[in-house]
């Protein structure tokens, strides 16, 4: 379970670019809930994002995860119980180590580190399995370094690495924005397949209305910093395109085009 | 004019001199390969800690320390410069190459202070290459076994190192530091622990160089950095880099192949003063080559080095 209490933050405080990015933001998010994070540019869901994996210390407000305090807490100490997929698929890899080292240092997320061999032969076999699950031909690439993967190949690989030991929360951060409308549908299936099988707390931050209205248990709409609209249950289950278009008051021309 | 044929025997009987110094030296190419290529982190401080543990093991020789005590006293003061240049940078968010031109200059007023004076005379103490069997101490052979024995082992501890859950998490914040903090990898206990160890290494150099000749000197540590650089593009031109194995043998081959080569040059009659512009030059077009030979394909991606 996710709690984020009247979290605050502001940017160059005093000056006179002055920007406030989270504005008493307050966001409940039960344990296995799949929530859609929506809203314009500069609406505060990366600042949202960031805050609740670390990146960025808040002003004020607390930040729970399952009950525990870790607003105070750098982005190291939370990677046990937050895993994140970027939009960007050269952010969620180590570029340079192989397709195992990746998978490797996923499954040691967040665990006291120790001195004994990384790549055994166990995990190597349990790594393949994992990665046959995705049909992508990874599962053969396990000695390939990363950075001679597709942009596509990259982000499943992401998205295992990030689900692979069952996170608390799950941060998907415009995952698919970045591909090719096929591949997007290929990630797109891993998540839900994952989140399905893991009962997974998740918040995915999307452009694409049309996810929005096929995935998830509820959708959160962020504005100016704060939670401006949270549709969940049956009104969820209704939704439609145009509804969701609605509420952004027809100012942003992506999210129409998106869609 | 020499003949090819005296150059050649020139070259031949400074074979197993230039083969000791360059197994000494390339302790020091391994601690600049290190933060380099493992943490993205271009260190200079090994100009200042090659110097320091030169200081610090004639100084505990002088007060009549063994061979080997002195040298690990050497790797401890290595180590703590290392980490000091990695802790500026992290914690004060002042460029690498700064942060270690701030510390290498530091370090010499330092060496001197320790010293008392530019330069120590240790010459006759007991040294780490004495004690090898059937050799006659203080001949070349001696310290070519001992360093190369030296070398081999530390060769062997960083590959199982580097395979270690440890080790994989340390070359991870080379790799990607966003992704790695993400993963619960600290980047100041990998970043602090890798250019510490640097240090250690380039330490070790100092300190091998001062019982091998004798003295130390403040001023032992000029022109190291460019000659441990060259030495590194040469050894990863012949070993490659691909994996963690040939990486971690570079430095040591290519110390050995550069100071041969820098050998044959000396031997050929180029004068010794020419020596640091061919280094350089010799570097420069080693880093340039890879752009010139990518500039009739696709425009590569910038390279980003940690900031």
């Amino acid at each position: 379970m996710l709690e984020i209490r009247s979290a605050r933050k502001i940017f160059y405080k005093g000056q006179p670019d002055e920007k406030i990015a989270l504005n008493d933001l307050s966001l409940t998010l039960p344990t296995g809930n799949f929530a859609i994070v929506i809203g314009s540019n500069g609406a505060g869901k990366s600042s949202m994002l960031n805050a609740i994996s670390g990146a960025l210390m808040l002003d004020s407000g607390k930040i729970l995860i399952n009950g525990d305090d870790v607003t105070a807490l750098p982005v190291h100490k939370r990677a046990s119980r937050v895993a994140r997929v970027f939009q960007d698929p050269m952010k969620g890899t180590a570029a340079s180590m192989t397709v195992a080292e990746n998978m490797l240092l996923a499954e040691l997320r967040g665990k006291k580190l120790g001195l004994s061999r990384g790549l055994n032969a166990m995990r190597v076999a349990s790594y393949r399995e994992r990665l046959a699950a995705l049909n992508l031909g990874l599962e053969n690439r396990l000695d390939t370094r990363v950075e001679l993967l597709s942009g596509g190949q990259r982000q499943s690989l992401s998205l295992i690495m990030a689900t692979c030991d069952q996170p608390d929360l799950l941060l998907l951060d415009e995952h698919t924005a970045a591909l090719d409308p096929r591949t997007a549908d290929i990630v797109m299936q891993a998540t839900v397949r994952a989140v399905e099988a893991f009962n997974l707390t998740t918040l995915m931050v999307t452009h694409n209305m049309q996810h929005a209205v096929d995935f998830g248990h509820s959708v959160v709409m962020l504005d100016a910093g704060a939670i401006r609209l949270e549709i969940t249950g049956a009104e969820k289950a209704e939704v439609t395109i145009p509804k969701l278009i609605g509420h952004f008051g027809m100012k942003t021309d992506r999210m129409l085009l998106a869609s | 004019m020499e003949t090819v044929s005296t150059i050649i025997s020139n070259f031949i009987t400074l074979i197993p001199v230039t083969l000791a110094q360059s197994l000494i030296l390339s302790f020091i190419v391994l601690g600049i390969m290190l933060p380099f290529r493992t943490l993205n982190f271009p260190d200079l401080t090994s100009e200042g800690a090659f110097p320091l543990g030169g200081c610090v093991c004639a100084l505990s020789l002088a007060g009549g320390a063994p061979g080997w005590l002195a040298i690990l006293v050497a790797m401890a003061a290595g180590f703590l410069a290392g980490s000091c240049t990695a802790f500026v940078h992290l914690r004060f968010r002042i460029h690498t190459l700064l942060a270690g031109i701030l510390m290498m200059t530091m370090l010499y007023s330092i060496n001197l202070r320790l010293m008392g004076k530019s330069n120590l005379s240790v010459y006759g103490t007991p040294t780490i290459f004495d004690g090898v069997p059937f050799v006659e101490p203080g001949f070349p052979m001696s310290k070519i076994i001992v360093t190369a024995l030296l070398g081999i082992a530390i060769y062997c501890l960083l590959n199982l190192y580097f395979r270690t859950e440890r080790g994989t998490a340390m070359r991870a914040v080379g790799s990607n530091p966003d992704m790695a903090e993400a993963q619960g990898i600290s980047i100041w206990a990998a970043t602090i622990g890798g250019v510490g160890l640097a240090g250690a290494f380039s330490a070790t150099s100092g300190a091998l160089m001062v019982q091998s000749q004798g003295f130390a000197d403040v001023n032992m540590g000029i022109g190291t950095l460019i000659n441990g650089l060259a030495a590194l593009m040469i050894g990863e031109a012949i070993v490659g880099k691909q994996t963690i194995r040939r990486q971690l043998a570079a430095p040591f081959v290519g110390a050995i192949v550069y100071y041969q080569l820098v050998s044959l040059c000396l031997a050929a009659g180029m004068p010794p003063t020419d020596l640091k512009l061919a280094t350089g030059l010799f570097v420069l077009a080693m880093l340039a080559l890879p752009t010139l030979k990518r500039s009739r394909g696709a425009m590569p991606a910038r390279e980003t080095i940690r900031e």
